[in-house]
C-alpha cells in the first residue's frame, strides 16, 4: 500500500499496471483464440487501458470514489457478460456460436455486461448510497461536508461547485481525447493517398482494425466524444455558475446533481471501449442499415450515448427546478442574469428531446440483438424513421451546445464594455425562441434522405426562422459594444472571438437550409466548416471565456494574462483558416467522412494547410492547459471583484465558501446597469433568504 | 370535523372517477369492435388521461404554494420535489411519444393481431389498481396507515397481474400457461403468435409493451419500498414519498391509456 497518494505514484502505477494488464490480456487472448494475437490487438489493449487507468486513480486517490467505481465497472462488465454467456450455454450453444469469437464475448453478452458495468460503477463510486438508505427507511444528513483540498474532486461530492469543476475537468479531458483523434485523421488527410492508416493489415492493424476502418472509428468517435464533452462542459458552467447567480446555496437536488455527473463517467468509458471492440464505421449519427451491420463497437457507442443522455436529462431537470424554486428574494423573471435564461432554454431542450436519441439508439440496439425489424425494410421497417427520431434530438442538441455559450457572451459583454446590456428582454426571449423553433427544424438534415418531398419546404422555412432570434442576439451584442469603454483582458478577447466566429457559422447556415443548395452541399466539407464555426463560436470560445472569467472565483487566483492572450491569438487565426479552407474545398466537391481523396481534385495543398492549422489549435489548447495547471497554485492572487462586475458572485470573496453566500442577498435593481450612477443590482441582508 | 368530511369526499371522488374511466374504457372497446372511429378513440383516450392527471395525479398541487415556510422547511422542499417529479414525467413522456411515432410510422391505421378480450382484461386490471392506489394515498394523507398498506397491497397484486398478463401471457413468456389463459379468453384457432423478429407489427408491439412493462416493474419496486417504510411509520407525518410513488403509478396508467388503443383497437389488423 502506498502511503502518500500523489500524482507521481499514480503515473508510476499507470505504467506498471498498463504493462501487466497488457500481458494478462495477451495471455487470455492467446488461450481463447488459440493463436498469437496481434501486438496491438483488442483484448491486450483493452486490458492494458483498463488496468492503467484504474491504477492511476488508485495511486492518486486510493481505493475509493472513482477508483472503486472503475474497478467495479470492469468487474460488473465481466460478470454481466459471463452471466449472459452462461445462459447461452444453458440454452445449448457451444463454441463459436456461444462466444462469437472475435471480441471474446458474444454481442448480447457485451451489451448486458456493459449495462451491468455502468450500474456497478454508480454503486462503486457511491453516488446511490443515500438513495439506497432512503429506500430502506434510513435518514441521511442534508449536506455532506467535503474535506478541504483537492481530494474531494475524485469522489462523490454534493457541492454544486465541486460538481461543476468535475464536469469541466472531465469535459476538458474528453475534448483533448477527441481533439487527439482529430489530429490523427487530419494528419492522414494532409496528403492524398493512404500514408500511415494503411488498408494493408500487415502494415497497420490496431485493435483488429485496418487503417481505413480505424479512420472511420476515429472520425465517428471524434464527433461523439466532442458532443459529450460539450454537454459536460455546458453542464460544468451551468452547475458552477447558476446557483451562484440566483443566490441559492446549492442545486435543488444535490444528490441527483452528483448522479448526473457520475453517470457520464462510465458513459465515457463505454465510448472509448467501442474503439477497442472493433470500432464502428457509421459516423456519429449511427444510421441504420450501416449501424445494424457494424462491429460490436457500435453497441458500446449506443450504450455510451444512452448513458450520457441521462446525465444531460437529469442535469437539465435540476437546473429548471433550481431556477424555479431557489431564486433570491426580488429576482423576478426579468431581473434574472441573462445566463440563467440561457440555462433554462438549454435545459428545456435537454430535458425532453434527449430521450429521442436514447430511444432511436435503443431501437437499433434491439434490432441487432433480437432481430426486431424497426429499420429493416425486409421486415416492414423504415430506415428513414430512424433519422426522424435521431434528428429530433440531434438538431435541437446543437442549441443545447450553443445557447449557454451565447448566454456567456451576453453575460460577459456588459462587464467589459461598462454599459448596460442592450435589449435585455429581447435577448432573454430570443434564447427561448431559439429553443422552441429548434424543435421544428430537424428534417433539414434529411433533404437528401428520401423522405417525403412535401416536407422539404416547410422545414426549409422553419430552419431559416432560427436566424431571427439569433439575429436579435447579434443586434444586441453590436449595440452593447457601440460606444462602450471596451477593455480586452483574455475573457473579453474570447467573447469577441466568439461573436466573430459564431457570425461566420451563422451566415453559412442559411445556404444549407435552402433545399436547392443543400442537395449540392450535403455531406461535403462545406457543412463540416459550417458546424465547426457554429460550435466553436457558440461553445468553445465562450467556454474558454467562461473559464478565464470564473477561474478566479473557483481558485482565488487568476490565470496568466500573457499566455491567455497567446492562446487566443494562436487559436483564432488557426481556427478561421481551418474552417475557411474546409468550406472552400467543400464547395468544390470534397466529401466528408472519407479517408482518402483523388489527387486530381487538387485539394492536397489546402488539406496540408488545414492539418497545420489543426496542429496550431492543438498547440494553443496545450498552452491553455499548462496555464491552467500552473495558475491553480502559482497564479496571481485575485480574491476580490477582479472584473469589477455587478453580478452577485463577485460581491463576495473568492474562492467561494462551501455553502455560497454567508449572508443572503436581495435583488433591488436591474442586473446590467453598468455605468449608471447610483444603480444597484443586489443588497446583502440577513432577512433576504428566509421567506418565500 | 372538516378533516373527515374532506377525506370521505376525496374517497367518493375517487369512486366516481373510477366509474367514469371504466365506462369510457368499455365505450372505447365498443367503438373499436363496431365502427372503429380513430378520432373518437383518440378523443376518449385524451379525456381519460385528463381525468387521471387531474383527479388521481393531482397536477394542481404544483400550484399549491401557500403555507410554505423558509427554503429548508419540509413543505418548501415538497413543492420542489413535486416540480422535479413532474419534470421527470414530462421527459419520460417523450420516450413514449417517440414509441408512438414509431408505431404510427410503421403500422399506420392497423394494429397487431392480439387477443381483444385479454387486452380489455389487463387494461381493466391496471385501471382498478389505479383506483386502489388513489384510495391508499388518500388514507395515508389522513393518517390511516393500515388502510394505506391494505390498499397498496391490492395495488401491488393487481400491478403484478398486469405485468404477468403482458410478459407471461401476451409475450408467451410462459408458453403453457399462456396457451391455457388465452384459451380461456377465447383465442381463435390458428393465430400465429407474434415474435419480436416477425416483422414491423411484432417489433412495435414488443418494444412498446416492453418499455411500458419496464415502467410497471419500476413502479412496483417503488410501491414495495413505500409500503415497507410506511410499516415502520416513516410517512405518518411526511407523506410525500407516498404521493410520489402514487403519481408515478398513475403515470404508468396514463401511458397505457394511450398504448391500449394504439396496440389493440385502432384500425384493422396488420398483416
Amino acid at each position: 500500500m502506498i502511503k502518500k497518494n500523489t500524482f507521481g505514484s499514480g503515473l508510476l502505477l499507470l505504467l506498471i499496471a498498463g504493462v501487466v494488464g497488457y500481458f494478462i490480456g495477451f495471455g487470455i487472448d492467446m488461450l481463447v483464440s488459440g493463436e498469437t494475437p496481434k501486438l496491438a490487438g483488442s483484448v491486450p489493449a483493452a486490458f492494458a487501458l483498463l488496468f492503467a487507468v484504474s491504477a492511476f486513480f488508485f495511486g492518486v486517490y486510493g481505493y475509493r470514489g472513482i477508483t472503486r467505481g472503475l474497478v467495479w465497472q470492469v468487474e460488473g462488465t465481466i460478470l454481466g457478460a459471463l452471466f449472459v454467456t452462461g445462459i447461452r450455454a444453458l440454452m445449448g450453444m457451444k463454441g463459436n456460436e456461444l462466444f462469437e469469437a472475435k471480441f471474446f464475448f458474444s454481442e448480447p453478452a457485451w451489451v448486458f455486461g456493459a449495462l451491468v458495468g455502468v450500474i456497478s460503477f454508480l454503486a462503486g463510486v457511491g453516488v446511490i448510497d443515500d438513495w439506497m438508505k432512503w429506500a430502506r427507511g434510513i435518514d441521511t444528513p442534508e449536506h455532506h461536508e467535503d474535506k478541504p483540498g483537492w481530494e474531494k474532486y475524485f469522489g462523490v461530492s454534493l457541492d454544486h461547485k465541486v460538481i461543476g469543476i468535475q464536469y469541466t475537468v472531465t469535459a476538458l479531458f474528453l475534448i483533448s481525447v477527441g481533439g487527439l483523434f482529430a489530429l490523427i485523421f487530419r494528419t492522414e488527410l494532409a496528403q492524398s493517398g493512404l500514408q500511415f492508416l494503411s488498408a494493408d493489415p500487415e502494415k497497420f492493424s490496431v485493435f483488429n482494425q485496418s487503417g481505413p476502418q480505424m479512420y472511420n472509428t476515429l472520425m465517428s468517435l471524434h464527433g461523439m466524444l466532442m458532443i459529450i464533452s460539450i454537454l459536460l462542459g455546458v453542464s460544468g458552467i451551468i452547475n458552477y455558475v447558476i446557483p451562484l447567480l440566483v443566490g441559492a446555496h446549492d442545486m435543488a437536488f444535490p444528490r441527483m446533481n452528483a448522479f448526473a455527473f457520475w453517470v457520464a463517467v462510465p458513459a465515457a468509458v463505454l465510448l472509448l471501449m467501442s474503439m477497442v471492440l472493433g470500432g464502428f464505421d457509421t459516423g456519429w449519427t449511427g444510421y441504420p442499415p450501416l449501424s445494424s451491420r457494424a462491429p460490436v463497437g457500435v453497441q458500446m457507442f449506443f450504450l455510451g450515448v444512452f448513458t450520457a443522455g441521462w446525465s444531460s436529462i437529469l442535469g437539465a431537470l435540476n437546473v429548471i427546478a433550481t431556477v424555479i424554486r431557489m431564486r433570491a428574494k426580488g429576482m423576478t423573471a426579468m431581473r434574472m442574469p441573462i445566463f440563467v435564461w440561457a440555462g433554462i432554454a438549454t435545459s428545456i431542450i435537454a430535458l425532453t428531446a434527449t430521450q429521442l436519441i436514447g430511444l432511436s439508439f435503443q431501437l437499433v440496439m434491439f434490432q441487432r440483438l433480437f432481430g426486431m425489424g424497426f429499420f429493416d425494410p425486409a421486415k416492414g421497417g423504415n430506415p428513414v424513421l430512424f433519422q426522424h427520431l435521431f434528428w429530433f434530438y440531434s438538431h435541437p442538441a446543437v442549441y443545447v451546445f450553443v445557447l449557454p455559450g451565447l448566454g456567456v457572451i451576453s453575460e460577459l459583454l456588459p462587464v467589459f464594455v461598462r454599459k448596460p446590456l442592450f435589449g435585455y428582454r429581447w435577448i432573454a426571449m430570443s434564447s427561448l425562441g431559439i429553443a422552441l423553433v429548434g424543435f421544428v427544424v430537424w428534417a433539414h438534415h434529411m433533404f437528401t434522405s428520401g423522405m417525403n418531398e412535401y416536407l422539404r419546404v416547410p422545414f426549409m422555412y422553419s430552419t431559416m426562422l432560427v436566424a431571427v432570434p439569433t439575429g436579435v442576439k447579434f443586434f444586441s451584442w453590436v449595440a452593447t459594444l457601440w460606444g462602450g469603454k471596451i477593455s480586452t483582458p483574455t475573457p473579453m478577447l474570447f467573447v469577441l472571438g466568439a461573436i466573430v466566429v459564431f457570425l461566420l457559422g451563422g451566415v453559412t447556415g442559411p445556404p444549407n437550409a435552402m433545399v436547392a443548395l443543400d442537395l449540392h452541399l450535403h455531406d461535403t466539407y462545406w457543412v463540416v466548416g459550417h458546424f465547426h464555426d457554429t460550435i466553436f463560436g457558440g461553445f468553445v470560445f465562450p467556454f474558454f471565456a467562461a473559464i478565464y472569467y470564473w477561474f478566479p472565483k473557483a481558485t482565488g487566483r487568476r490565470m496568466n494574462e500573457f499566455w491567455g492572450k497567446v492562446h487566443f491569438w494562436l487559436m483564432t487565426p488557426s481556427f478561421l483558416m481551418l474552417t475557411f479552407g474546409m468550406m472552400f474545398i467543400g464547395l468544390r466537391g470534397m466529401r466528408r467522412r472519407i479517408a482518402d481523396y483523388d489527387p486530381a481534385l487538387g485539394f492536397d495543398s489546402t488539406h496540408l494547410i488545414l492539418t497545420i492549422c489543426a496542429f496550431g489549435i492543438a498547440l494553443s489548447v496545450l498552452i491553455f492547459f499548462i496555464n491552467i495547471i500552473y495558475s491553480i497554485k502559482n497564479g496571481e492572487k485575485a480574491e476580490g471583484n477582479l472584473w469589477d462586475s455587478r453580478s452577485p458572485e463577485w460581491q463576495v470573496r473568492s474562492p467561494m465558501p462551501a455553502h455560497n453566500y454567508e449572508v443572503p442577498f436581495e435583488v433591488v435593481g436591474e442586473p446590467y446597469d453598468y455605468g449608471l450612477a447610483g444603480s444597484k443590482y443586489i443588497e446583502f441582508s440577513a432577512s433576504a433568504g428566509k421567506k418565500h | 370535523m372538516t378533516h373527515k368530511e374532506e377525506k370521505s369526499s376525496m374517497l367518493g371522488q375517487g369512486v366516481f372517477i373510477f366509474i367514469y374511466l371504466a365506462i369510457l374504457t368499455l365505450l372505447e372497446f365498443g367503438i373499436a369492435i363496431t365502427f372503429n372511429s380513430v378520432v373518437l378513440l383518440v378523443a376518449i383516450a385524451l379525456v381519460k388521461a385528463v381525468l387521471v392527471v387531474y383527479y388521481y395525479m393531482h397536477i394542481y398541487e404544483l400550484n399549491a404554494n401557500e403555507h410554505e415556510g423558509d427554503e429548508d422547511s419540509y413543505e418548501y422542499k415538497t413543492g420542489t420535489n413535486r416540480i422535479g417529479l413532474w419534470l421527470f414525467l414530462v421527459s419520460d413522456l417523450f420516450v413514449f411519444g417517440g414509441l408512438m411515432v414509431m408505431r404510427i410510422n410503421l403500422l399506420g391505421l392497423s394494429h397487431p393481431d392480439l387477443n381483444q378480450n385479454l387486452g380489455l382484461f389487463v387494461t381493466g386490471v391496471l385501471l382498478v389498481s389505479s383506483f386502489f392506489m388513489n384510495r391508499g394515498e388518500i388514507l395515508m394523507k389522513n393518517g390511516d396507515r393500515q388502510g394505506f398498506i391494505t390498499n397498496t397491497m391490492i395495488t401491488l397484486v393487481l400491478g403484478l397481474f398486469f405485468f404477468l398478463g403482458v410478459v407471461a401471457i401476451e409475450w408467451r413468456g410462459l408458453p403453457d400457461v399462456a396457451e391455457f389463459v388465452l384459451h380461456l379468453f377465447g383465442e381463435r384457432e390458428g393465430v400465429i403468435p407474434l415474435t419480436p423478429s416477425s416483422g414491423a407489427a411484432g417489433a412495435a408491439f414488443f418494444m412498446m409493451t416492453g418499455m411500458h412493462a419496464f415502467h410497471v416493474m419500476t413502479g412496483l419496486i417503488f410501491l414495495v419500498i413505500v409500503m415497507n417504510n410506511a410499516k415502520k411509520g416513516l410517512y405518518d407525518e411526511k407523506h410525500y414519498p407516498v404521493e410520489a410513488a402514487a403519481v408515478y403509478w398513475h403515470f404508468v396508467d396514463v401511458v397505457w391509456i394511450f398504448f391500449y388503443p394504439a396496440l389493440y383497437l385502432i384500425g384493422s389488423i396488420a398483416k
